[in-house]
């Protein structure tokens, strides 16, 4: 068993990969600024801990395997990657393989990255500050992109270690994209992400950001959405447990009459782990958002959901939304939600749900009356729950791939001969 | 085709049946009336194996098969369907998954030839219509939001496709108006043939006008007290079951 690990342990960790990665700042100039200010953020930052609120459920002992002092090095782009867009972007370990990637006309690549506001937890100042490579896509204004754009983040290490990714969105003034971020991965490998996305006046940004890396991998991930601009946001999110997945989703909603709609899928099962912390910030008056999540754990999973929505003192007229419905597939499995309302207008329309049920007794009982066996009972139950909202993804590519994706992450537990030996 | 001996079964622990004896063979239509209570309901619970309904005593065998130490997915897979007094919804799991996932398995575990999905959805489609079922229903979720009626229609739906062995309706005339008793009617006649059971639970003489039964049977506190032919029903309804339990306010005045 490894030693506990401290938020000293970790960040003296985090800081030495920093000052011995000096040396290849050289590489890319343009994230030499960022770096150097995130790294002075980072050393007055503090990891969390035990008693850190935010991480009430989620423990970053798995780290003790040394994932922050090793870098995941260089590797290769699989041959059979999915495709799931018309232009793919591939990076891997945080690094842009340029010969596997193509975009369509008025989206332009930078590899750079920004400082911004809302990045403040230490993993992503610490992604910040060790950025080798990013992908800055900005899409011109009055674009309507002709096809959907693929950006695949894959990991890949036979041993602990861990990678820095990035990618920046810009939607220019009156443009529309379909964006599918997807997270792979092979090998025990922290992917430690930022994606942060900003859309201006009459934007319409499709988001899709799908995560299946290895079942022994990590992720600690930020995603953060700032409507500069009366614009559209439509997010979905699917997600499957490894040994420890923890989302960051950040939405400032910043210009009066812009809309953000996110739905999430996540599945823990087999001992695995996903931590979702939401929070919307409503800075300005008459905007809407609208979240709806539904989670499943079976097996010893362990799945949470912190959804808050801020509502600040200038924000009236605002119509919020947050639905969380969870399933626990058996007892073993834990489900912890809570739905956070912070509001300092009167004059606003907030509702939130949060519930947690076990598969109905009745349900499985009629389905086994016709013959069907209790195993595939239960997963067509299960896909039964998270139906709408598979439904209602609009990209009909992303639909084919996530119906069978879910069906085998809610089939038979994949540690069933694991548990009986 | 079944035969049940001295059957003894508990509900939570709670005895309901108490000694019940009945054998139904191929091509027989058998009604089974009785008094709220007498474990009508608990006799198609226990032989389709629903959970906390224990069998504690004697044996209920199927096709020669003790039931008791079957799974309910290998009773309904041996050719058992039980249309259910209550059936229930389950959003999000349209009934044409449904009847695909129930029709795979019993067909694959009865040797009988699979079904391709244009096959199923064509054969679905006129039963459904075959029971006054819009086909739209097919595509919502499983009795989602669907009307009494409709429910127990559907289960007549699924009976119809499934070609049981043995059919047991629990209480399926029970909340129906005459129109829907009739078409529910037509469809369980249709079933008839001499390579078939069917045992009816009910509790009204009503359902007996348009599916006459070879034999009818009274259940009360956990056995068969009486038997006879079709004409039993007749004279239950003429005299309550009072007259053979012995309570006479008993099926006239439920509130006694």
């Amino acid at each position: 068993m490894s030693a506990l690990l401290s938020p000293e342990d970790l960040k003296r960790q985090a800081l030495a990969n920093v000052q011995d990665a000096t040396e290849s700042n050289a590489e890319n100039p343009a994230l030499t600024a960022l770096r150097d200010s995130s790294l002075a953020a980072l050393k007055a930052a503090v990891f969390p801990g035990r008693k850190t609120e935010q991480w009430k459920y989620t423990s970053l002992q798995p780290l003790a395997d040394g994932h922050l002092n090793r870098r995941a090095a260089a590797a290769a782009t699989p041959a059979d990657l999915p495709e799931l867009g018309d232009y793919r972007l591939v990076l891997v370990n945080g690094r842009l393989d340029e010969s596997s990637s193509a975009l369509p006309d008025g989206v332009t690549l930078k590899r750079e990255a920004s400082r911004l506001e809302g990045l403040t937890t230490p993993f992503a100042l610490y992604n910040g500050a060790a950025l080798d490579d990013a992908i800055t896509l900005e899409v011109a204004a009055n674009t309507d992109v002709a096809g959907t754009v693929q950006v695949i983040h894959y990991a890949d290490g036979d041993q602990p270690a861990h990678c820095n990714t990035r990618l920046e969105v810009v939607l220019g003034t009156g443009s529309r994209m379909t964006l599918i971020e997807q997270y792979l991965g092979r090998g025990p490998v922290l992917t430690n992400a930022v994606t942060a996305i900003e859309t201006r006046d009459n934007a319409h940004l499709s988001h899709y950001r799908l995560q299946s890396e290895a079942r022994d991998s990590l992720h600690i991930g930020t995603l953060l959405l700032r409507q500069s601009g009366v614009s559209r946001i439509d997010s979905y999110q699917l997600m499957a447990g490894n040994r420890l997945r923890r989302n960051d989703v950040r939405a400032f909603i910043d210009k009066s009459g812009a809309e953000l709609n996110m739905n999430g899928i996540f599945v823990a099962r087999d001992r695995t782990h996903i931590d979702n912390q939401l929070c919307v910030e409503h800075r300005v008056p008459d905007c809407t958002s609208n979240q709806v999540y539904r989670g499943l754990a079976g097996e010893k999973g362990k799945a949470i959901l912190n959804g808050r929505i801020h509502i600040h003192p200038g924000a009236s007229g605002t119509l919020a939304e947050l639905s969380n419905k969870n399933l626990l597939l058996n007892p073993g499995a834990e489900i912890y939600t809570k739905p956070e309302l912070e509001i300092y207008n009167d004059d606003v329309k907030c509702a939130h749900g949060a519930t947690v049920g076990q598969l109905d007794a009745g349900q499985q009982f009629y389905l086994q009356a016709r013959g069907v066996p209790l195993a595939e009972a239960k997963r067509m139950l299960s896909l039964g729950f998270v139906n709408e909202l598979v439904m209602g993804l609009p990209d009909q590519t992303v639909a084919d791939w996530a119906q069978p994706w879910l069906a085998g992450e809610l089939g038979q537990s994949r540690g069933a001969d694991e548990e009986a030996a | 085709m079944l035969e049940i001996r001295d059957l003894h079964a508990a509900v939570a622990g709670e005895p309901i049946l108490k000694g019940l004896n009945l054998t139904v063979n191929a091509g027989e239509v058998h009604a089974i009336m009785g008094p709220n209570g007498s474990g009508k309901s608990t006799l198609a619970n226990v032989l389709a194996g629903k959970d906390n309904y224990e069998i504690t005593g004697g044996d209920a065998l199927f096709e020669g098969k003790s039931l008791a130490d079957l799974e309910p997915e290998e009773r309904a897979q041996l050719g058992l369907f039980l249309a259910f007094q209550y059936p229930v919804e389950i959003p999000g799991v349209s009934n044409m998954e449904f009847l695909k996932a129930a029709l795979e398995a019993t067909r694959k575990a009865q040797g009988k030839e699979e079904w391709d999905s244009v096959t199923l959805l064509r054969k679905a489609r006129e039963t459904c219509k075959q029971v006054d079922l819009d086909p739209q229903f097919l595509k919502r979720g499983v009795n989602e939001g669907f009307s009494g009626g409709e429910k127990k229609r559907n289960e007549i739906m699924q009976m119809l496709l499934m070609e049981p062995k043995l059919a047991l309706l629990d209480e399926t005339d029970s909340g129906l108006d005459i129109d829907a008793l009739q078409t529910v009617a037509r469809g369980v006649n249709s079933l008839r043939s001499p390579e078939r059971g069917i045992v009816l639970v009910t509790h009204y003489q009503r359902l007996l006008d348009y599916i006459v039964p070879d034999f009818v049977h009274v259940l009360s506190n956990g056995q068969i007290i009486k038997s006879g032919g079709k004409e039993l029903a007749h004279e239950l309804e003429e005299h309550g079951y009072g007259w053979l339990t012995g309570d006479r306010n008993d099926g006239k005045d439920q509130s006694a």
